[in-house]
């Protein structure tokens, strides 16, 4: 219940004491995150649990009743990200991507990205109505920072066409090539699975990985599903109702107790390997699946990933 | 098709032997017949002689004797034949033209590729286009030069400032006019036509640039505290702004001569020391200064919209959550929007001012705000051409009319032409391809953007 006093000046999140309600329902109940720089951080729940919410909550579009959340940026300032606008927070370096997809959609690929990329850009609109050099040069940077960004996901076939012509496993990627369009250091993945096939979560967990090693960004997950969740995180923490009931790593957190009785409704009396499976399994069912709809247990054929 | 088999409905002829039934009238097919029938006699008493206070009846029984009843039925029974029996011919053809017009919506060609291709071609255009409109008013009529200038070229500017709000930025603005208002009385205070004397007397020329900053502020001092509002709520505020200046406007008559307004106001002129020049009653040198200034505005507002600010104002009109997110200052960007509209209003307000050399609150109701945005609408929001032609037109038309049909009616055939505008063509006359790619993305439930982003903010926690 009480957050984490050890922090050390390599965190890139700090948050502790978060709580949000909304009238009478608390959303958030004293929520904890610490994460490392470089860290690949899942945030599991079931549905409802608050994990939504927490991102909103990191990235200012709601502001929590109570608590702090600190951002610590590469060059050493450390931010209050509680009650910071939107905007400021993805200037600071904090980006995300969102559940049901948001892409501008009447616009193209390449324009999605540039939206992105120039944010930080200073030139104002007198210099662009005269056509001056530096909104000329601005323009140019932009440009060039969408293709980087767009290779780098893989859509530099795609940079003509509409967003919303997209398959749904391109937009996805193209929500975070947006995200990575404005050099966050953080960036927050809101179920990026969703929806997807398993070729594009294969790829996704690459996307992933690569975004984490070669940009250096860490990366706050949402994510429903397992198999992603474990083969990808470096350690996961587990929302229930709004509070933190576990964290450490994928397999510690699978053999929790609480964990368990969170997804099942059930206390873990059974064989443990058998009702991990049923986490995933349950996971997977979508979210008609509610935490007590215990049903029985089927065998998974594929074996959980251990990182 | 009730009760009817399902064979015997495709030809006249077997729609023709069902008379012999009982109760052919109640059949659909015959009802719809009755329907447009009424309708056009309906027409022609609306379209036809009107009444007169000491004879009621005598205008009604005039209308059902002329050859106005017999045009309408024909135009019923014509639409009737075509509905009920070349039905499939039709849409097929609509069909085959729309896909030849439209195509699907999956890609987009490079604009630079295609701008460089054919920016000869294009330039020349223009170019062509560009003096035909200079020469324009001195092919037409003293009438006509008055409607180019007083309405045409006053309502094109607005035209385009409003555009940048509405079609660009997607904010509901029903005070346009305020902002014309305070440009005009600027002009008036300026050259010293109100009852208050300005601290220095300026040539209409220098007040463009004072208006321009006038109406900068102001709109920014309406915007700042109003702009998180949206669609609707934002309508309703400016409704109030507008209602305010022009209260202001009627019954501070110590500074803005009450509902009398001013007279005399100075008139455009310039002096270059070796040569100068007087503006007086002929209209046709304020037309080119309009043309001038509006052909400066849209070379400015076109370099904005294909810059970062016009992706940033699409992007705060698509989804503002997603935009913020994004890094986008959605308060700024949009307060720049609101900014740009309310001065290029500004500088149509000086410009009729002058030329009207008189202002009073009356040439200032909302009725023209509402004018304006109609004429927005019409013409494609969001789309520079559009937005040009479509009020060019929707002004043109009821001056046009005042000769052909009952002066009194002349709005009301421009009602019509809006009503089925937006049923058949919501999109405008020239739409942009955003906007365009917007309704459909909207009727195919794809996407939340509606024309003017009024949807439920906030997303599920």
């Amino acid at each position: 219940m009480t957050a984490k006093a050890t922090t050390t000046d390599d965190d890139v999140l700090d948050a502790s004491g978060v709580t949000l309600r909304f009238g009478g329902l608390t959303s958030l109940d004293d929520v904890a995150l610490r994460m490392g720089r470089g860290e690949i951080l899942a945030v599991i729940g079931p549905n409802g649990a608050g994990k939504t919410s927490l991102f909103n909550s990191l990235t200012g579009a709601y502001v929590p009743q109570e608590g702090t959340i600190t951002f610590r940026s590469r060059t050493g300032g450390a931010h209050e990200l509680r009650g910071r606008k939107p905007y400021r927070v993805s200037r600071l370096g904090v980006a995300r991507t969102f559940q049901n997809i948001r892409l501008f959609g009447a616009l193209t690929v390449l324009e999605n990205v540039k939206i992105a990329a120039e944010t930080r850009q200073r030139t104002d609109a007198i210099s662009i109505m005269l056509g001056l050099p530096n909104a000329r040069r601005d323009e140019r940077a932009g440009d060039e920072k969408a293709h980087r960004v767009l290779s780098f996901v893989g859509l530099e076939e795609r940079i003509n066409e509409l967003a919303s012509s997209l398959s749904y496993g391109e937009q996805r990627r193209l929500e975070i090539a947006r995200a990575l369009a404005t050099d966050p250091e953080l960036l927050l993945l809101d179920e990026p699975a969703a929806g997807t096939n398993p070729t594009e979560k294969r790829d996704l967990e690459h996307l992933i990985r690569r975004i984490n090693a070669e940009l250096g960004v860490s990366v706050l997950l949402i994510e429903h599903d397992m198999k992603l969740v474990m083969s990808v995180a470096d350690r996961v923490v587990v929302l229930n109702f709004g509070r933190k009931i576990a964290e450490g790593t994928p397999a510690q957190v699978q053999r929790d107790a609480a964990v368990i009785e969170a997804y099942l409704g059930a206390s873990a009396e059974e064989d443990r390997a058998a009702v991990a499976d049923m986490v995933a399994e349950q996971t997977d069912a979508g979210p008609s699946a509610g935490p007590s709809a215990g049903s029985p247990p089927e065998k998974s054929p594929e074996k959980e990933e251990r990182p | 098709m009730s009760g009817v088999p399902a064979t015997a409905a495709r030809t006249p002829l077997s729609a023709a032997a069902r008379l012999r039934k009982g109760k052919w009238y109640e059949q659909p097919r015959w009802r719809r017949l009755g329907a447009l029938l009424a309708l056009a006699v309906l027409m022609a008493q609306v379209t036809g002689e009107q009444g007169v206070r000491n004879d009621l009846f005598h205008a009604l029984e005039q209308n059902f004797k002329g050859g106005g009843v017999g045009v309408w039925v024909g135009i019923a029974v014509a639409v009737w034949l075509i509905r009920e029996f070349f039905d499939d011919a039709v849409a097929r053809g609509v069909s085959r033209l729309r896909e030849r017009a439209g195509g699907p919506a999956r890609t987009v060609r490079a604009t630079s590729g295609r701008l460089f291709g054919r920016r000869g071609y294009r330039w020349g255009a223009l170019g062509a286009l560009l003096l035909v409109l200079i020469v324009l008013p001195l092919t037409v009529t003293t009438f006509w030069q008055q409607v180019l200038v007083d309405q045409i070229g006053v309502y094109v500017m607005l035209a385009v400032g409003l555009n940048v709000v509405i079609g660009w930025a997607g904010m509901l603005d029903l005070g346009f006019i305020a902002f014309f208002a305070i440009g005009a009385y600027s002009s008036a205070y300026w050259t010293g036509g109100l009852p208050v004397e300005p601290p220095v007397e300026l040539n209409n020329f220098l007040v463009i640039p004072v208006a321009v900053v006038t109406c900068l502020v102001a709109g920014v001092l309406l915007g700042a505290p109003t702009l998180r509002l949206r669609g609707d709520y934002l309508a309703i505020v400016t409704l109030g702004f507008h209602e305010i200046v022009y209260l202001v406007a009627k019954n501070y008559a110590e500074f803005t001569g009450g509902t009398r307004g001013a007279n005399g106001l100075d008139r455009f002129s310039l002096d270059l020391g070796f040569w100068s020049y007087d503006w007086t009653l002929d209209p046709v040198p304020y037309y080119w200064i309009q043309l001038g200034f509006v052909v400066v505005i849209i070379v400015l507002f076109l370099r904005l919209e294909h810059s970062r600010v016009g992706r940033a104002w699409t992007a705060i009109r698509e989804d503002e959550v997603a935009a913020a997110a994004t890094g986008v200052n959605t308060v700024r960007f949009k307060l720049l929007a609101f900014a740009i509209g309310a001065s290029t209003s500004g500088v149509a307000g000086v410009i009729y001012a002058s030329k009207q050399a008189f202002v009073n609150p009356e040439q200032f109701v909302v009725l023209f705000s509402i004018l304006a945005l109609s004429y927005v609408v019409f013409g494609g929001m969001g789309s520079v051409p559009g937005v040009l032609v479509g009020t060019a037109f929707l002004v043109w038309l009821p001056q046009f009319l005042r000769d052909r049909v009952d002066p009194q009616d002349r709005y009301m055939y421009l009602g019509a032409l809006l009503v089925i505008m937006m049923i058949y063509r919501p999109q405008g006359l020239l739409p942009s391809r955003r906007r365009q790619r917007e309704l459909r993305m909207a009727g195919e439930g794809v996407s939340g953007a509606d024309a003017l982003g009024a949807r439920p903010g906030g997303e599920r926690g």
